[in-house]
């Protein structure tokens, strides 16, 4: 393959230090990826922008973002910039550092290539809403959320995002355009006065939710199989002139084709009704105004809610997204066999408040972020575990919560006698029993 | 339009002791603004499971030129910068062009399935009997990409002489277990290449797209990316028409050996600028048997 940047190519960034091409990564829609060596020894990707796209424009926010010095893991961000040189070529581009291979993109989930599960895919959404969050909290508006930025780690739901060289300050007016997908309606019918920013964000962040939950675009219902040309009025049409939500309580015009799009209607149902309720909003009322969208804050409480209700189906095993707040269990949307729920723990947060339902399911873990009311993130990783759920080595059936904290709880059983649980040990579980895990309290309530 | 730098080169001979020829192609285009190459081969699966494959094999060619045309009209009517303009057509390139595809594939097969109805039950099985692989490829000033799914060899000649094959899987596939557009989610499987062409003179000089009839034709699993690369050479050194004119029997040739129908659909950048744009001479076009 012959790419812009020759083999071997000794480029220098802005700051001095000298870089070496090692080999073409792979072509985007605006630039090509290299791997690259740096001067420590070590290596990075380096982006270089095609003729057409290495813009004065483009220039100004690459080196705005490599000021803006933003640490987060969840975002790849710009590190360095990269000038032209004589014998490199035109353009520019910009450091950062390589993805790890255990991320993995979208398209990959679409088509069915990764192994992963409905707990993985939820932690995913939340980790890219917390990710958005933390932009916009900054008064960064991204601009650009589509599928080609977010790659995930199939196993776990680890996020991070990459191509974030559309990122500006909000309000700024430069002018991106995508896929037209992604784009919030107002933007696609070119509305005066409509520009891209937060409110527009948020669209996008939903489709971008629905599609890694349901593998589908909300708004390609059958009007979308009714066209039959790829033509840029018919995806004003979709997109912008008169979106439809596939579930649109109100109007089913665009209800998703039993035959051709089957499957998103069944992973529909297999969400609770509470996080259904936010697309439904979004994609309706949300549509047309964008002040209504969903925000952040609402994606966050509705998944960390369902992610805690996750439990797995006894008959055929598959993860079961349930209802929160549901009394009853609800049948597997695998195998329709009624679903066997288990035991709940909830946590009570010190002030403010706040009360964490987690239904205590096979390997079901505490973190952190369980036992304070307004987490500043949601990590699910082994550094932030509190408690798991474990079965007793020699009774299997038996099961209890092993302390994987590093401070003793304090165990009230219902007879009234106490208990020390020492980091390492594991307390039974029983109905009834009350644990002070230091922040926080927690019950464990039977089924 | 305007005159390209692309000229193109076809054809398809059938199996030997085969009662038709399943496979399809076409290859149209200059490669000039407004004239974009395109080729397509098609290899339906012909066995008995198959019975209408060679329909199947031409309705995915002719679906395949119509809707990569549209898109690249498309993107040349809309009035953006080249730069988004690239970023929305790679969305639409890896996205939407493999599930538009096999929906208007699924449409008019069912239509034609209307047409003449015969004895399968349900559409899941009459869709596999006109079942069958896609090879296609577009080439314009500005980009080169191709799609597939299933058998076939797309091989590339460089313009530095290299030779490769961007969509060979990453694994060699087992037997006969092939990927077909009669297969029910048949988008998924389709493996795309993208390569944007940076500079003028940057991007490839010869693709070449051939069903397996052509490549199992060769004792060594290299013989085909060498039958490219000597292709390159005859085209450099022979001519366009030298090279129409002796195709047809390399084919029969390739057919005999791999006892399979052999096709080939090319385009040459001629180095010494554009000589007779447009279609390959129809004598080759025309299926031979
Ligand atoms: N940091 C990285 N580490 C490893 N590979 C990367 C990295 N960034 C991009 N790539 C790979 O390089 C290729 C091109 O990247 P990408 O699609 O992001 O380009 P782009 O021009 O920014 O595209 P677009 O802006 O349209 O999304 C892709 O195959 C991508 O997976
Ligand atoms: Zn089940």
């Amino acid at each position: 393959m012959t790419g812009m940047l020759a083999e071997g190519a000794l480029l220098v960034t802005e700051r001095g230090d000298q870089v070496e091409v090692v080999e073409l990564l792979g072509s985007g829609g605006q630039g090509e990826v290299y791997r690259v060596r740096t001067a420590d020894g070590g290596q990075a990707a380096l982006k270089w922008y095609y003729p057409a796209c290495a813009t004065a424009e483009q220039q100004g926010i690459v080196q705005g973002l490599v000021a803006r010095d933003f640490e987060d893991d969840r975002f790849l961000w710009p590190l360095a910039f990269v000038p032209a040189v004589a014998d490199a070529g035109p353009g520019f581009g910009y450091l950062m550092e390589l993805r790890p291979d255990r991320f993995r993109g979208l398209p990959a989930l679409f088509r069915r290539q990764l192994r992963t599960s409905t707990v993985a895919l939820l932690t995913a959404c939340l980790q890219t809403v917390e990710a958005y969050q933390a932009l916009h909290s900054r008064g960064i508006a991204y601009r650009d959320i589509s599928w080609g930025n977010l790659f995930f780690d199939p196993a776990n739901g680890d996020i991070l995002v990459c191509d974030n060289d559309n990122a500006v300050v909000e309000g700024d007016a430069s002018g991106i355009g995508g896929t037209m997908e992604f784009m919030a309606p107002e933007l696609v019918r070119g509305d005066p006065g409509a520009r891209p920013g937060t409110q527009s964000d948020l669209h996008s962040l939903s489709v971008l939710l629905f599609m890694v939950l349901m593998n589908h675009h909300p708004l390609k219902g059958r009007l979308e199989l009714a066209i039959h040309c790829l033509d840029e009025a018919a995806e004003r049409q979709l997109y912008g002139r008169q979106p439809v939500f596939m579930f649109d309580p109100v109007d089913s015009s665009n209800r998703p084709d039993p035959v051709e799009q089957g499957a998103v209607a069944h992973a529909w149902e297999a969400f609770p009704q509470s996080l259904r309720a936010l697309f439904v909003h979004n994609f309706t009322v949300g549509l047309r105004d964008p002040s209504a969208r969903v925000r952040e804050s609402q994606w966050r409480d509705a998944l960390r809610a369902v992610l805690d209700a996750v439990v797995e189906c006894a008959g055929c095993g598959r993860q079961n997204a349930t209802e929160p707040s549901a009394t009853g269990p609800g049948a597997c949307w695998g195998c329709g066999r009624t679903l066997v729920l288990p035991p709940r723990l909830v946590v009570i947060t010190p002030p403010p408040r706040s009360e964490r339902r987690i239904l205590l399911r096979r390997g079901a873990r505490l973190q952190q972020h369980h036992l304070v009311a307004e987490p500043a993130r949601h990590d699910y990783g082994d550094r932030t575990l509190v408690a798991e759920l474990v079965e007793h080595p020699s009774r299997p059936g038996r099961f209890g919560l092993l302390n994987r904290s590093d401070s003793a709880w304090t165990g009230l059983r219902t007879d009234g006698t106490t208990q020390q649980i020492a980091p390492g040990q594991t307390v039974p579980l029983r109905a009834g029993l009350e644990l002070d895990l230091g922040p926080a309290w927690a019950l464990v309530v039977a089924p | 339009m305007s005159a390209g730098p692309w000229q193109l080169v076809g054809g398809s001979v059938q199996g030997p002791g085969k009662p038709s020829n399943q496979d399809a192609f076409d290859a149209g285009g200059s490669g000039g603004s407004g004239s974009p190459v395109i080729l397509a081969v098609a290899d339906g699966h012909g066995s008995a499971a198959h019975p209408r494959s060679a329909v199947g094999a031409r309705i995915a060619v002719r679906q395949f030129v119509r809707l990569v045309g549209e898109l690249m009209d498309t993107a040349r009517s809309v009035e953006l910068p080249e730069a988004t303009l690239l970023r929305r057509l790679m969305s639409s390139a890896q996205h939407d062009l493999p599930r538009r595809l096999a929906a208007e594939w699924r449409r008019e097969v069912l239509d034609h399935w209307q047409r003449q109805p015969g004895e399968a039950a349900g559409p899941e099985e009459r869709l596999l009997l006109y079942g069958t692989t896609l090879l296609g490829a577009v080439l314009t000033p500005q980009l080169f990409a191709a799609w597939q799914l299933g058998d076939g060899e797309l091989t590339v000649v460089d313009d530095d002489g290299s030779v490769s094959q961007p969509l060979a899987p990453e694994r060699a596939r087992l037997g006969d277990e092939t990927e077909s557009l009669g297969e029910a989610h048949a988008w998924r499987s389709v493996r795309v290449h993208w390569a944007p062409i940076v500079a003028p003179g940057r991007g490839p000089r010869l693709v070449a797209l051939s069903t397996d009839g052509l490549s199992k034709s060769f004792a060594e699993p290299d013989g085909i990316t060498r039958f490219v690369g000597g292709l390159d050479e005859h085209l450099r050194e022979q001519g366009l028409e030298q090279v129409r004119a002796v195709l047809s029997g390399w084919l029969g040739e390739a057919a005999r050996h791999s006892g399979d129908d052999a096709t080939l659909a090319a385009a040459w950048r001629n180095p010494l600028g554009t000589e007779q744009p447009g279609r390959p001479d129809e004598s080759v076009l025309e299926e031979s048997g």
